[in-house]
């Protein structure tokens, strides 16, 4: 099989079906394919995160897929997380934090930090940092997506007492 | 930055990729977490005709702990990380996998594939050649066993033959008392490392080392066993001293790189302080494991 | 309604980058795109004896390989020349043909039905090449029977000059001492996330041409476009939707440009070219590569009387846009700061070498700060002064303002000195060296450095014309919607800086409108008002700002005067409030701004002749002689270095700026915190690196290591605000961090091996540098 394949998949809950070369990524299938440009290409090799989107529950780096591989799968892209025009937590967080400033990285945060504050919902600044070294950002030196990131924990647990920095 | 074209498999189960792999096992790359191959691929480091994608084989991805522990080709780097079984019983293994990437590649990777992957500056392959973990490989000639030791041959090249798939790693019972340690030191956390060691040392009553396994990442083209200072370590207390003149035997006989990220001498040096540190670390554990 | 300028209003831009709808270039779709890949150059410097592309042309998916030879008669070349004395430049295509000069150098481009199949004809062309021997260093290039890069040119000097400013002798006769400092600073790059590219979409139906472009300067990128491609202006139109980050090197004319846009001229349809990240590392360009030797006259009490300074600069193979004199003179015109140097002796030379093109980098002249500082410390250590004393003898106080330095730029209403006395206290930097002194007892590296600056943002005319570029006044347009909304079309090009927000407050302020009313419009040349430069300089916040307050003030007048025919009031006695016009004292007499614009555009006989002619306004703003000039800051660090590993832990950084008022405090927060990201990765982790056979050896993000959010410490910022008389009293911060951030980590690094005795006198400050220099290892070759 090297001409093209059928990938049948979910992406932000909806059925979607388009042909993909097996050497096609996921994030170009998204991206071209499907015509979902929300996830971004940076680097192509793994490194900076702006391709990340969840995968059956997990964050991948989609330039990291095969788009034959998400073949069955259901994945989430940044498109998906608002709901009923809607903005998710963490996207609010990040809009008052002013996280992000020319927004090419953004979509790989927004997927990294969703995916994080699943696993851990109470993490530290320390914590949080950690976990966002996996993304790279060239423009906000990173102390507000970190604020983001901790306000979005806040808003998640329903703390809703606003953020204490 | 793309992939050239090649030809895609996905076969369903064991026998068929094995059928496979003995007919175009010569031109083809293995396809399980893709963390290592696929940025390979994009940059057109290799243009293997075949991939050969395992994801779907049943029965790789199983942890088996009987007191050694076996994980199976597609076990995920970040399902052994929180696997109770890798946590309980080796704890080398599992102070080393929450560095082995990032998160976002975890959930893909898989140990199997780190292994096989073979690049030298990479965290398990070396906690491998320190615990003389079992690599299985199978292919229709049958299946075989290969010491971690004689696993690695080069920077990216095993003892894996073309026709051969790698089915499990097993790490041997972890000696009860003993101490660990894995230490890295890379430029920016979670980077492959520039140099990383990793450590287990057990202590007799007496606080004389009993057992030393010494290994290094990143300071030669495969895992270094630092068998020389293993043997320096025997019998002698657990202190400064004898940590010192270990490390100093091991790094003597190493021959790191230099590249753009550290020079040789660098990374010779930043051995020796994570080999002083690991072993300070380890017989603190081992201490605690005895009291 | 309160005032929105000052307060951290929620960016409109935020709404479509959080939910992945941007529009970056990638997400440009076309019918009928086809999709370009170059093939470059692997080798550094060689005869091209043969490029054989009929096997790639013949690929299945591939429309077209075009080499040199294809582009001659269908593209001018590029000529950057400007007639600058001393000044030599080659003359070059978008793709090399008879030599590479650099690994990275263009060689042929191919396009086919996409990416995935142009890079597989890539592999399917055979080149010849007859390899020379390279040059990599400027001292390598300028050596007598150096291989000459251009034949034609003779030699591979690029620039070479000396300005003398005031009597240099006379200083140093009258100095006490003579300190000397030298820095030498390494080749990295802006490796924006956002790559290069471009959509080139000619017509051949209607002779037009739709440029969608990663690029902060749309304006610029048609008048070159035209130029070269021989298309009337008025025929070609450049979109610069959401860009990325742009950080300097997006501000030019690439030769991928000329060859994606002759491709798309040649065929016919809309050709698609997305840089990818080796490419972007490698052939993109590099910046910052000079060394500074600085010989400083000083007086008995620290005060550097004069200046002589000899600085070399790399500019690797093919010149960009933005010329390298340029880059040396930016040095040349800030390195005096605000300080009290009687004369300046400045000598630059320029060499071209086998490496990629020296590009614009956020902070281009950051150099100035760099050596400026470093000298200051050295001048420090030699008296056994501390560095907050030092500065103090040698800044300008208020008092002193407006100065005329020797090289003809006015120092005025810069706040230098105001900012070091306010770290040092909101530092409490009196404390940091007690707690250095306790540390230095444990045998711990601990170290803390100070650096100021002050950066021309945007700049004074005399400033502007020490540099050698005269810019021209800024525009801005503000209309007035038939909904009495507003729309602000600005010629700024915002790549992150929030310009769509912020120019947005700046606005609604004015009119007293709503923010959420006012709709700011950027980026396309059909419809914003022609300016060259675009975005840079960190000029937005006065240039841009100021553009909008005078096209809003203009739009003011004529609402109060339409007001003022429908209330029967006169106009001065109303104001602009919540969306309306009133009379002051008599709030009830009033008319919202959308019935007023509802009237004048569609009831023209309610008002005297001309009425809605008014409501469009375009206006340009110039700041004055001697105003729009300074900004200032002083960044304090403390850092402890790890003597076994090298490895530098920032323990506190503080920044007490001062760029007048702030239109937006985060945005500015942001602007300073993402500068001193990139100055740290400049100065601890990137390195733009060859070796020694010219090959280069960061080519992926596993190699040219980026900060990450485990490298970049926590920065706190105190903002000044010293009020002035400036009409338009912002100013910029955009390159504050970037400039500052590898002096005051330099002088922090060197402090902390203060037991060791060593000068930094040269970046990158890797792990293994610092332990060469505290000779815990030995030296390897440089790197």
């Amino acid at each position: 099989m090297s001409g093209t394949l059928p990938v049948r998949l979910t992406v932000n809950g909806e059925p979607r079906e388009a042909l993909a070369e097996p050497r096609h990524t996921l994030a170009d299938f998204l991206r071209h394919g499907l015509g979902l440009t929300g996830t971004h290409v940076g680097c192509e090799h793994g490194v900076c995160g702006a391709c990340t989107v969840v995968v059956d529950g997990e964050p991948v780096r989609s330039c990291l897929m095969l788009a034959v591989q998400a073949d069955g799968a259901e994945v989430l892209t940044v498109e998906g997380l608002a709901t009923d025009g809607r903005l998710h937590p963490v996207q609010e967080a990040f809009r008052e934090r002013h996280s992000f400033q020319c927004g090419f990285c953004t979509p790989g945060f927004v997927m990294t930090a969703y995916a994080f504050l699943r696993e851990s919902p109470e993490p530290s600044r320390a914590e949080i940092r950690k976990a966002l070294s996996s993304n790279l950002c060239r423009c906000t030196g990173y102390q507000s997506i970190v604020d983001g990131v901790e306000l979005a924990a806040e808003k998640l647990r329903g703390d809703g007492r606003g953020s204490g920095g | 930055m793309k992939p050239a074209p090649f030809r895609y498999h996905r076969p369903e189960t064991l026998d068929e990729t094995l059928a496979l792999l003995a007919e175009i096992g010569d031109d083809a790359a293995v396809l399980a977490g893709g963390q290592s191959l696929v940025p390979v691929l994009a940059l057109r480091l290799a243009s293997p005709a075949h991939v050969v994608d395992v994801n779907r084989v049943p029965g790789l991805d199983v942890i088996a702990a009987n007191g050694s522990l076996a994980l199976g080709a597609l076990v995920r780097q970040q399902a052994a990380c929180v696997a109770q079984a890798v946590r309980s019983s080796q704890p080398l293994l599992a102070e080393a996998l929450p560095l082995v990437g990032h998160r976002e590649t975890r959930g893909r990777g898989t140990v199997v594939g780190s292994l096989a992957h073979a690049d030298p500056a990479a965290e398990l392959p070396t906690v491998a050649v320190a615990l003389d973990a079992e690599i299985a490989l199978a292919s229709c000639r049958g299946v075989r066993t290969v010491p971690a030791a004689e696993f690695f041959l080069a920077p990216f090249m095993t003892a894996r033959a073309p026709d051969e798939l790698v089915t499990e790693v097993r790490f041997p019972a972890w000696p009860a008392g003993a101490g660990h340690a894995f230490l890295e030191f890379a430029r920016r956390s979670h980077d492959f490392a520039l140099a990383a060691v990793a450590v287990l040392l057990q202590l007799d009553a007496d606080g004389a080392v009993a057992g030393a396994r010494l290994a290094f990442a990143g300071v030669g083209s495969t895992p270094v066993r630092a068998d020389g200072a293993e043997d320096a370590l025997h019998g002698q207390p657990a202190g400064e001293e004898s940590f010192r003149a270990a490390a100093e035997a091991a790094v003597a006989v190493l021959d790191p790189p230099s590249d753009v990220l550290a020079s040789a001498a660098y990374r010779r040096h930043v051995a020796r302080v994570l080999l002083i540190r690991a072993l300070r670390q380890a017989a603190e554990r081992a201490r605690e494991e005895r009291a | 309604m309160a005032n929105v300028v000052g307060s951290s209003v929620e960016r409109v831009e935020d709404a479509r980058l959080l939910t992945g709808r941007g529009r970056f270039t990638d997400d440009v779709r076309l019918p009928g795109t086809l999709h370009a890949a170059f093939l470059r150059s692997i080798v550094p410097h060689a005869r091209i004896r043969r490029i054989d592309v009929e096997r790639a042309r013949t690929l299945p998916g591939v429309s077209a390989v075009f080499t040199a030879a294809d582009f001659e008669g269908v593209v001018q070349p590029l000529d950057f020349s400007a007639g600058i004395p001393g000044h030599t430049l080659p003359t070059f295509g978008p793709l090399s043909g008879d030599k590479a000069r650099y690994v990275g150098d263009p060689l042929a481009v191919v396009v086919a039905t996409s990416r995935y199949v142009a890079e597989d004809a890539l592999g399917l062309i055979d080149v010849e090449f007859e390899e020379l021997p390279h040059v990599l260093t400027v001292e390598d290039a300028l050596a007598v029977g150096a291989p000459v890069l251009f034949e034609e040119l003779g030699d591979n000097l690029v620039y070479d000059a000396l300005h003398e400013y005031g009597d240099v002798e006379a200083a140093f006769a009258a100095a006490d001492r003579v300190v000397t400092a030298t820095i030498a600073q390494h080749r990295f790059t802006s490796s924006a996330l956002e790559t290069r590219g471009a959509v080139a979409s000619y017509d051949p139906e209607s002779g037009e041409l739709l440029y969608h472009s990663s690029n902060k300067s749309p304006h610029m990128l048609r008048v070159r476009l035209s130029e070269h491609l021989g298309l009337p202006q008025h025929r070609i139109r450049v979109v610069t939707k959401d860009v990325g980050g742009a950080f300097g090197g997006k501000g030019a004319i690439w030769r991928e440009d000329l060859a994606v846009a002759a491709a798309s001229l040649l065929l016919g349809r809309p050709v698609k070219w997305i840089e990818d990240r080796s490419e972007n590392l490698t052939a993109f360009g590099g910046a910052r590569e000079e060394d500074l030797d600085l010989e400083a006259a000083v007086d008995a009490d620290g005060v550097i009387l004069g200046l002589r300074v000899r600085m070399r600069m790399n500019h690797g193979a093919y010149p960009g846009m933005w010329l390298t004199p340029m880059f040396a003179a930016l040095v040349r015109s800030t390195i005096l700061s605000a300080l009290r140097v009687r004369a300046m002796s400045f000598a630059t030379t320029i060499a071209a070498t086998n490496k990629n093109t020296y590009i614009s980098y956020r902070g281009p002249g950051a150099s100035e700060t760099l050596a400026r500082e470093r000298l200051l410390d050295a001048v420090a250590a030699e008296l056994g002064l501390d560095a907050v004393e030092i500065r103090r003898r040698n800044l300008l106080t208020r008092a002193e303002q407006p100065r005329v330095q020797p090289n003809g730029v006015t120092v005025h209403r810069a706040h230098a000195r105001e900012t070091l006395e306010a770290a040092v206290e909101l530092a409490g930097y009196d404390e940091l060296r007690r707690e250095q002194e306790r540390a230095r007892a444990e045998a711990r590296l601990v170290g803390i450095g100070v650096a100021t600056s002050i950066q021309p943002c945007p700049g004074f005319p005399d400033w502007w014309r020490a540099v050698g570029y005269r810019t021209e006044p800024e525009p801005a347009r503000v209309r007035l919607e038939p909904d009495g909304r507003l729309t602000v079309v600005t010629s700024e090009m915002p790549t992150g800086q929030g310009h769509e927000t912020t120019l947005a407050q700046v606005a609604a302020d004015c009119l007293g409108v709503p923010f959420g009313d006012v709709h700011v419009v950027f980026g396309d040349t059909q419809t914003t008002p022609f300016y060259y430069f675009g975005s840079g300089a960190s000029r937005a916040s006065n240039m841009g700002a100021g553009a909008v307050l005078r096209a809003t003030g203009t739009l003011k007048r004529r609402i109060l005067e339409l007001a003022a025919h429908l209330l029967e009031v006169r106009a001065d006695d109303l104001e602009l409030a919540d969306g309306a016009v009133r009379a002051r004292g008599a709030p009830s007499r009033q008319v919202t701004l959308e019935e007023l614009a509802r009237r004048a555009y569609r009831e023209p006989d309610a008002f005297p002749p001309g009425a809605a002619a008014g409501l469009d306004a375009l206006e340009y703003y110039e700041p004055e002689e001697g105003s729009g000039g300074w900004a200032a800051s002083t960044h304090v660090c403390v850092v402890e270095v790890d003597g076994e590993t090298g490895v530098v832990g920032i323990r506190r950084y503080v920044v007490v700026e001062d760029c007048g008022p702030l239109i937006n405090p985060a945005v500015v927060a942001g602007q300073i915190r993402g500068g001193i990201a990139q100055g740290l990765g400049g100065a601890l982790l990137e390195h733009a690196a060859y070796d020694e056979d010219g090959q280069f050896l960061a080519g992926t993000f596993m190699t040219y290591l980026l900060p990450t959010a485990l490298e970049v410490p926590e920065v706190e910022i105190h903002h000044l605000e010293i009020p002035t008389d400036d009409p338009v009293p912002f100013r910029g911060v955009g390159e504050s961090g970037a400039i500052m951030a590898p002096a005051v980590l330099s002088a922090a690094i060197e402090d902390a091996l203060r037991p060791f005795g060593v000068r930094v006198d040269r970046l990158p400050l890797t792990p293994t540098r610092i332990l060469e220099l505290i000779g815990a290892i030995p030296v390897e070759s440089p790197g």
